[in-house]
């Protein structure tokens, strides 16, 4: 990984969240086409994040969702 | 004559608060699965996570007038959810002064592909050293403030407001305790990843 690369991982999370300035977007995305290591870990990141939440999802109890309906004190 | 105006208008606000309080209780309801996917990720256990989430709907069905329509439902239940979480004890527990320093953003991917034998791999089979358990495994080591935030963000996806609102702490520290507590995550599947 070339020059700027440090600087590219500090900027990862602020550009895959959208909250980086245009200039800083713009600066990110040139670092990136020049830099095939950065942009490999940019990608993996963003597919990362979703994979921990796929990971992370356990469904509701059926159970638990009627003693929930039981609680109701209305209608 | 005169008296029957009033008594109109009192049968006619029973029955529209009636109206809102179904309402109200179907709504909530149908946010439950999103409400205990959280409290799932916050809590130790499906036991806690299911007790957790019965104790924030008996709370919120009791106080629903607290609620004011047209806000956000999902981040009012939320905000029961935590306080419940942290009205249990579990501040006792560690806190962020003393959690180690977290590696850099690149950690985790420099780590997971130097145990492939293949020269420079695709980002894809780098992920394939992960496995569903590691990230369960690997979430429930990151302390609680920083893991609040993350549950909330990244698995309950909502926004850096709406997890300010429903933790009471600025914007700005949710930001922070977001970006340390996705290094503090990928630093522990890091050491999941490669040591099994």
């Amino acid at each position: 990984m070339g020059c700027g690369c440090d600087d590219c991982e500090k900027m990862m999370q602020p550009y895959l969240d959208g909250v980086l300035s245009e200039e800083q977007i713009r600066e990110a995305q040139e670092h990136l086409e020049g830099c095939p290591g950065c942009d490999k870990r940019f990608r993996f990141e963003e597919r990362l994040r979703h994979f921990v939440r796929v990971a992370a999802d356990e469904p509701m109890p059926e159970e638990l969702k009627v003693r929930l309906a039981g609680l109701r004190t209305a209608g | 004559m005169s008296e029957s105006a009033p008594t109109a208008a009192e049968t006619r606000r029973i029955a529209e608060e009636a109206r809102d309080r179904v309402r109200f209780e179907e709504e909530a309801l149908q946010l439950s699965d999103q409400v205990y996917r959280v409290a799932r990720r916050l809590t130790g256990s499906r036991e806690e996570a299911e007790d957790l989430v019965q104790d924030t709907y008996a709370r919120a069905f009791r106080s629903w007038r607290q609620f004011q329509p047209g806000t956000n439902l999902r981040a009012w239940l939320l905000r029961i959810l935590t306080n419940l979480n942290i009205d249990r004890g579990r501040r006792v527990q560690r806190t962020p002064e003393q959690t180690p320093l977290e590696e850099g953003d690149y950690y985790l991917y420099n780590r997971l592909e130097s145990t492939i034998p293949d020269e420079n791999p695709d980002e894809e089979r780098v992920l394939e050293q992960l496995s569903q358990n590691a990230v369960v495994e690997a979430l429930a080591e990151v302390p609680h403030d920083f893991r609040d935030v993350l549950v909330l963000v990244d698995i309950g996806e909502f926004s850096y407001a709406e997890a300010a609102q429903i933790l009471d702490i600025p914007v700005g520290t949710v930001m922070s305790r977001l970006h340390r507590g996705r290094r503090i995550l990928k630093q522990q599947l890091a050491e999941k990843a490669v040591v099994s």
